[in-house]
């Protein structure tokens, strides 16, 4: 239980009042961008991001982090008073959130789904608590061709398990590499495919890719769309809340199977959204009460809500411990460490402890606040819902295109956005999974060169990624994973008709 | 004027081929093949260009085979099929074609001007708001992100030369 000693150094580190502020700030501003649809978490962290360079590092983590816990409860209030999610991983919450405010329960249905959530966020900085330490000494016997196999791993789970095409899970993916391979390669110093355009020497920013994919793509289909609120008035009564609170315990055994679902999907790269889908499927299937999930059921909130938060917290565990995030948003944060100057994996336990455990004990503060915090604000939001969106829509834009333009001080990378735009509109409407792209962006750098300094040290034969029993071992996971599609292909070409019990697979829109 | 999603879908991935070929085209410049010192700069670039070839090709084939099988069943799943018609077209583009006019203005004169002029097109012809009440909220818009970029996040935002004549840098 050396971790114990640790986590109480950093809640001496996140217990400030300057850091409780912090906490209060980044809960709020999540709130809102989780509330509003067209800003998501992965957006309204890379538009945070900018604004950090000059904070401190703990600080600043503190930030995102509380701003991330708030964009995962904010999602859920639209999805419950308005049918609306708020965040693709709260789609599944309104199957059952819905219903159930429109039989008059709003209050209930939104205490249980805050107090899911808020369980399901301590069950996974829990387990970030017990394993981080553990994974990160595990990690530091990593080579190079470990670390590529690990890339490897995570990058063949996506295709193995995004439960949509995998060719378009590839190809999102590798144009993701391709994007960050654009700019001045890191071993060399040449200019990789910028042809001749001064403007791409710097490379391309994966937070001018998030604001447009997410961002204006996300507004460009809600326009599209034309979304109108027609929610469900939301009074919140202290005895309600308490007679919900109360009546958690009875929902104990989907609370249980819902966290382990969302720790497993968040630690491998599933992501929230994967994780939430899941768990309401399992739910639906394995409760006594299951046939009664789509009409107002309570368990059918609380499965995808502490099964998207737990999924949310421990996306942060690989990225803290290996490097590789498990989630966009986990993504966007690993890379603002890397421009605070950290090197997010296992050395940032030992050289940084203050940081490491600082944020993990922030994530049990962070999420207490968000619960009463996102509570005590499901009056004013519903209230800025019903703002039409001709005039949050163009707001949420101009938030946006500021953003892209802080990220470097370059109108260029503004119009880049506005073409990552286009292309995040499009795949979006075609199913294309948005969350690899960005993960490749990120790891693009340093999974390339994971790759080329395990060539070198084998003089370039590929034995080196089978050479010992670890590196095998990951590397044949990642390739039964790859496999996976294919396999499944065969079992349902054998199966003549695919059951139709699962829920709509949740192709990838990852938070 | 209807644009069917298999069409769409085939379309996006010959533009995600094209961009394949561009980026292994652009990998060649930088040598792909194994020199000195390991792998050339362009080695995992041309892989990554061929991988998206591959997956383009596997989009276009599975677009197509799915297409194949809507046509046997008619009436099929007809609501879901369309990727796009006239009508929604027309409501992005007149949501977007501002977004790119706000930005070259932008470019040009700065964004505090860019996003006061959209803001207030964006409400006085899109939402229909009142002239003085657009006007109004574009000001505060800009007040509000002047204030939380110049002063209390010192991130300064492009000023451009209107905003410079009055001696605002």
């Amino acid at each position: 239980m050396g971790n114990f000693g640790q986590l109480m150094d950093g809640f001496a580190v996140a217990l400030t009042a300057h850091h409780l502020m912090i906490m209060v700030v980044g809960v709020l501003l999540g709130l809102v961008v989780g509330v509003l649809p067209g800003l998501g978490a992965p957006n309204g962290v890379s538009l945070l991001l900018p604004l950090t360079f000059t904070m401190d590092p703990i600080s600043a983590i503190i930030l995102l982090t509380s701003m991330y816990w708030g964009a995962l409860f904010g999602g859920s209030t639209t999805s419950i008073l308005f049918n609306i999610p708020g965040e693709p991983s709260s789609v599944a919450t309104t199957f059952d959130g819905y219903p159930l405010a429109k039989q008059g329960q709003a209050a209930r249905a939104l205490t249980l789904a805050f107090t899911s959530a808020g369980i399901g966020a301590l069950t996974g900085v829990l387990v970030i608590t017990l394993l981080s330490g553990w994974v990160a000494n595990f990690a530091l016997r990593f080579g190079a061709a470990e670390y590529f196999a690990v890339y490897f791993m995570a990058f063949a789970s996506f295709i193995g398990m995004s439960g949509g095409s995998p060719f378009k899970t590839l190809v999102s993916m590798m144009l993701g590499f391709a994007a960050a391979t654009v700019g001045i390669d890191t071993i060399s110093g040449e200019s990789r495919l910028t042809f001749e355009f001064d403007e791409l020497i710097g490379g391309i920013s994966f937070l001018i890719a998030v604001i447009g994919l997410f961002g204006l793509g996300e507004l460009l289909l809600t326009m599209e769309e034309g979304l109108k609120f027609e929610g469900v008035k939301a009074k919140l009564d202290i005895r309600v809340i308490a007679r919900t609170v109360a009546e958690m315990p009875r929902y104990w055994a989907t609370l249980i199977r819902s966290a382990l679902i969302g720790c497993w999907m968040g630690i491998t790269p599933g992501g929230p959204t994967a994780a939430s889908f899941m768990s309401y499927a399992l739910g639906r299937r394995f409760s006594r009460r299951g046939r009664f999930f789509g009409k107002g059921e309570p368990e059918g909130i609380v499965a995808p809500e502490t099964a998207d938060h737990s999924a949310g917290s421990c996306a942060l565990l690989p990225m803290l411990a290996l490097g590789i995030p498990g989630s966009a948003t986990a993504a966007v944060m690993m890379g603002g460490l890397m421009i605070w100057g950290l090197s997010p994996g296992p050395m940032l336990f030992s050289t940084r402890p203050d940081f490491v455990w600082g944020l993990i004990a922030s994530m049990y503060m962070g999420n207490l606040i968000a619960v009463v915090l996102v509570l005590a604000t499901v009056p004013l939001f519903a209230f800025i819902l019903r703002a039409p969106f001709t005039v949050v829509g163009p707001l949420i834009t101009v938030v946006c295109v500021i953003g892209a333009y802080t990220v470097a001080n370059h109108m260029f990378d503004v119009w880049l956005a506005l073409g990552f735009g286009i292309v995040g509109y499009v795949f979006k409407k075609l199913d294309y999974p948005l969350a690899p792209f960005v993960l490749a962006m990120v790891l693009g750098d340093k999974a390339e060169d994971a790759f080329r300094q395990a060539m070198l040290t084998s003089d370039g034969s590929p034995a080196i990624f089978f050479s010992n029993g670890l590196v095998a071992t990951m590397m044949g996971l990642g390739l039964l994973l790859l496999c996976l599609p294919a396999i499944s292909l065969l079992l349902k070409g054998r199966a003549a008709t695919p059951k139709d019990g699962a829920a709509p697979a949740p192709e990838g829109r990852s938070a | 004027m209807d644009i069917s999603r298999s069409t769409m879908d085939i379309a996006a991935a010959c533009a995600t081929a094209a961009v394949g070929a561009v980026v292994c085209y652009g990998a060649t410049l930088n040598g792909i093949a194994w020199g000195d010192s390991g792998p050339e700069p362009g080695y995992f670039p041309f892989y990554v260009g061929g991988l998206i070839i591959l997956g383009s090709a596997g989009t276009i084939v599975q677009a197509w085979r799915r297409r194949a099988a809507g046509h046997d069943r008619p009436g099929a799943d007809a609501g879901a099929d369309s990727f796009l018609d006239g009508e929604r077209l027309r409501t992005i583009l007149a949501f977007f074609l501002p977004i790119v006019a706000m930005v070259a203005v932008s470019a040009w004169l700065g964004l505090y001007v860019g996003m006061a002029l959209y803001i207030f097109y964006a409400l006085r012809i899109a939402a229909g708001f009142r002239t003085l009440t657009a006007a109004l909220a574009a000001l505060a818009v800009v007040a509000v992100n002047f204030v939380i970029f110049e002063k209390l996040f010192m991130v300064p935002l492009l000023k451009g030369p209107i905003l410079e004549a009055f001696g605002i840098y």
